[in-house]
């Protein structure tokens, strides 16, 4: 790839970076060491995004397969247990191996060059981060084909992503499979951890002079919030994980109904961690949406203050919502009450980000690229989910619809609706500075539609069997229920979103190869990462970026009307 | 889109050299990582495989502690810099257009956050008067309405009757309290930064206008988030307490002083956008003040 020709400032003071960038041919076993051995926090953060494209094609195919066997009644295009190992993999898979790597990704690649670092606080440490997470999506893959039961499907888990107790203990699930989930989410947690404590370390230790925490950029601030919610709730579920081995290998109760131990334990510690993984996921959307709309809208982001205090208000209050999975369980009316209220209590937060995105946008000079159209869809989407979030957090709307596919409606609304989209968006944003080129427009457009269409057909349409009473994780139906052609409305939806990321992962290596030279600043945009080359070197800055204001680089382009002036 | 937004620069075209330190590439990690996991996979494959992890995992430890200690293994990497300055590739900043009429309302100063939480409390307590005449004169208890609120909160009070609903339950005495304060003390604070922003009578609208919208609301969805609460609600009632409420919390909040209103300044401004070059026009005079 050819290196971008013209010069770019290398500090934010006006020091041009003009070392030579020479780029002698390597070897294939060359350019692989290069990768496995590299600290360099770009690279992994590389690593972490193509682990986790791959894992989203994988998952994806599990998706279509379980769409497939719903499209009509009675079908035998796979059996039960085979289809409770897809929606089981195709959640965890989407949770633990695409969601978090793919945001840890972004955020090892985009935190260091925010804030003027020159690479993450423990660039060992990241390293085995992530090694540790991408061994542990082997391993849980390898169940398939791995242990006992080599014929047929093998003994990928079939548990569901939560994994009830006591389904897990080891009368109703004799094999390997629970073992297989158990073990691979365990080791991913120790990645998530380490990845953790690198992100909070890096954000709070490692600042350029002038890099407040007032100017971090929002990004920055979500992605400390979010580490901060990781340590706090990945421990509670690997604590569970290993209670849960216990129980298997060595007679443990803590979760065996028969001996006095309980299953609702499971349910508490599960979603202690379920529900605040949520926010892990979105939290990283909105930082992706705080850098992107304001770029697009040729405006400052409105209210940076509120917006760091919304995003600390989401991750406080997400800690205190974990029952409202739980009402069917059969809590007190008090616990229900609770859980009703600070549930409802989380659209405040969410509702100041929503307000303040668009009074950012309102004014604004728009531009319609592909990163503000997802992110225009984002806005929609994310709203409606909201929204049937809060007719969830209901408790006798839940005691109702609970287990159905309202709710499996509900959450791909936020998981695919609102986080995907804004992944899309920061592809899209941030892949000519991760490549140097440009992705095709055209193509993006192609996708950004196809995905809306698709994505309403297949999850708007979803909320409708649920109404009607159709439960999650069945693998057939009855014909005589009215659900067969809502659901093959839904699977061609599912369709036309398979189709949408073709386009897109084609986009993604075309690009690669033939896009547009991007240069250092292609948005006009206003972040550190942007006065780098594309890509940047190894060392990010040749000297130390000075800041003075939120918008560093507005301040370098218009000295006559700098923030820097206003803050 | 495709241009580049590089600014305009004027080099000086001096030199300048220097070389940062970057951490040394190194495998231990990959190798710990991959002893990490032999030695968790061990359980569901061989304790052969678990020996080959913690042969990794020690020898990886090892080798990772010799790298970082006593001193941390880097490379050096030379780099060049120049110094430049940045031309604005603009003439100017474009500025919103304002229409200087629109929520012309909008204050200047707003009310401090102790008029919103003393509004609350003087509502919450006069709002009582209503609802307690007609517990009084309804079931002939100071108790009804306070358990009648406060029941949801009980565990095992369930559908109780409107008989035993006229006893004390201390229970349902807390959680009223809880529920009763929480929520006048937030609409209170509601009240505190909506009420300057209303144009004209703040009074009639804080103490009218949103207690009936509020009472038509939960009209319609008490029968979801409490049925039984619906079922024995008086609504007649309830809509004076809310009113009450809304009239004293409204007139404690406004007694808190008179704010300026913005009527000429930018939209901006009223909003609090933070648009550079829209506010913070200071002039010469501003400064010598």
């Amino acid at each position: 790839m050819d290196a971008p020709s013209t010069p770019i400032p290398g500090g934010i003071e006006g020091a041009l970076d003009v070392t030579p960038q020479t780029r002698s041919r390597a070897t294939y076993l060359e350019v692989l060491h290069d990768w496995v051995v590299t600290v360099d926090h770009k690279k992994i953060g590389l690593l972490y995004i193509g682990f986790a494209l791959i894992f989203l094609v994988v998952a994806g195919l599990e998706a279509m397969a379980i769409r497939i066997q719903l499209a009509v009644p009675h079908n035998t295009f796979l059996d039960a247990r085979s289809y409770n190992r897809m929606f089981t993999m195709h959640g965890t898979t989407m949770v633990f191996l695409v969601g978090m790597p793919i945001l840890f990704g972004f955020g090892n690649y985009l935190v260091p060059l925010m804030i003027g670092a020159r690479d993450m606080a423990f660039p060992r440490l990241n390293a085995f981060s992530f090694w540790v997470s991408a061994f542990a999506g082997i391993f849980l893959y390898f169940s398939f084909i791995g242990g006992l039961g080599l014929a047929g499907t093998g003994t990928a888990p079939d548990v569901a992503w939560f994994a009830y107790a006591p389904l897990t203990e080891r009368p109703f699930s004799p094999g390997h499979n629970v073992d297989y989930w158990a073990l691979a989410l365990f080791a991913s947690g120790v990645g998530s951890i380490g990845t953790a404590i690198n992100i909070l370390a890096t954000v709070f230790c490692m600042r350029c002079p002038g890099m407040t925490l007032s100017r971090i950029p929002l990004l920055a601030w979500i992605y400390a919030t979010v580490s901060f919610l990781v340590l706090v709730t990945i421990s509670p579920l690997t604590a569970a994980q290993v209670m849960l081995l216990i129980d298997r290998y060595l007679g443990g109760h803590f979760f065996d109904t028969q001996a006095g131990g309980s299953a609702i334990l499971w349910a508490h510690f599960f979603w202690i961690f379920g529900h605040p993984e949520v926010y892990v996921l979105v939290l990283p959307a909105f930082g992706f949406a705080n850098e992107i709309i304001p770029v697009f809208s040729r405006k400052a982001i409105f209210g940076y203050p509120a917006m760091v205090a919304a995003t600390v208000g989401i991750a406080f209050i997400s800690l205190g919502v974990w029952a409202h999975h739980m009402f069917t369980i059969g809590m007190t009316s008090l616990g229900n009450t609770f859980f009703t209220l600070s549930t409802m209590l989380v659209s405040i937060p969410t509702g100041i980000k929503t307000f303040n995105w668009l009074a950012t946008m309102w004014g604004g000079k728009l531009r319609f690229a592909t990163p503000m159209l997802f992110s225009v869809g984002f806005l929609f989407q994310w709203v409606i989910a909201g929204l049937t979030g809060i007719m969830l957090s209901v408790s006798p709307w839940n005691w109702q619809l609970h287990n159905s596919y309202f709710v499996v409606a509900h959450f791909h609304y936020v998981l695919v609706g609102a986080i995907l989209f804004m992944i899309f968006a920061a592809f899209y944003y941030w892949y000519p500075k991760m490549t140097g080129r440009m992705l095709s427009e055209t193509l993006g457009k192609w996708h950004f539609w196809l995905m809306i269409v698709g994505f309403h057909l297949t999850f708007d349409v979803m909320h409708i069997p649920g109404l009607l009473g159709m439960p999650r994780q069945i693998y057939t139906y009855e014909p005589d229920r009215g659900w067969t052609l809502l659901n093959q409305i839904v699977t061609f939806g599912a369709v036309i979103q398979a189709v949408a990321m073709a386009i897109f992962v084609y986009n993604l290596v075309h690009s690669y190869f033939a896009g547009k030279l991007a240069g250092p600043d292609p948005w006009d945009a206003w972040t550190l990462e942007w006065s780098t080359p594309s890509p940047p070197p190894t060392y990010n800055f040749p000297v130390d970026p000075v800041v003075a204001s939120r918008r560093p680089l507005w301040d370098l382009k218009h000295p006559e009307d700098p923030d820097s002036a206003f803050e | 889109m495709n241009d580049m937004h590089t600014p305009p620069q004027t080099h000086s075209h001096e030199v300048h050299t220097g070389t940062v330190h970057l951490p040394a590439p190194t495998a231990w990690p990959i190798l710990l990582a991959l002893g990490v996991m032999l030695l968790v996979g061990s359980l569901v494959m061989s304790v052969w495989i678990g020996a080959l992890g913690a042969f990794l995992l020690v020898v990886s430890a090892v080798g990772w502690f010799r790298e970082v200690l006593p001193h941390e293994k880097h490379v050096d990497v030379p780099v060049q810099h120049e110094i430049v300055e940045i031309e604005p590739s603009r003439a100017g900043v474009a500025r919103i257009e304002v229409d200087e009429t629109h929520r012309a309302q909008l204050p200047l100063q707003t009310f401090p956050i102790s008029a919103g939480i003393k509004g609350g409390i003087a509502g919450g307590i006069v709002m009582l008067i209503p609802a307690e005449i007609y517990g009084l004169l309804r079931y002939h208890s100071l108790w009804y309405v306070v358990n009648l609120l406060g029941g949801a909160g009980v565990a095992g009070w369930a559908n109780p009757t409107p008989e035993q609903l006229t006893h004390f339950r201390l229970g349902a005495f807390i959680t009223a309290n809880i529920i009763q304060g929480a929520t006048t003390l937030l609409v209170g604070l509601l009240y505190g930064a909506l009420l300057p922003v209303w144009p004209r009578r703040p009074i009639l609208l804080g103490g009218i206008v949103a207690p009936v919208l509020w009472t038509g609301l939960l009209h319609n969805v008490l029968g979801i988030v409490n049925p039984y609460l619906q079922q024995n609600i008086d609504w007649w009632s309830f809509a004076a307490s809310q009113v009450v409420f809304g009239l004293v919390a409204g007139y404690v909040v406004s007694r808190s002083g008179n704010l300026q209103r913005l009527h000429q300044a930018p939209l901006a401004i009223r909003l609090g956008v933070e648009s550079p070059g829209l506010e913070g026009h200071k002039t010469e005079e501003d400064d010598r003040r």
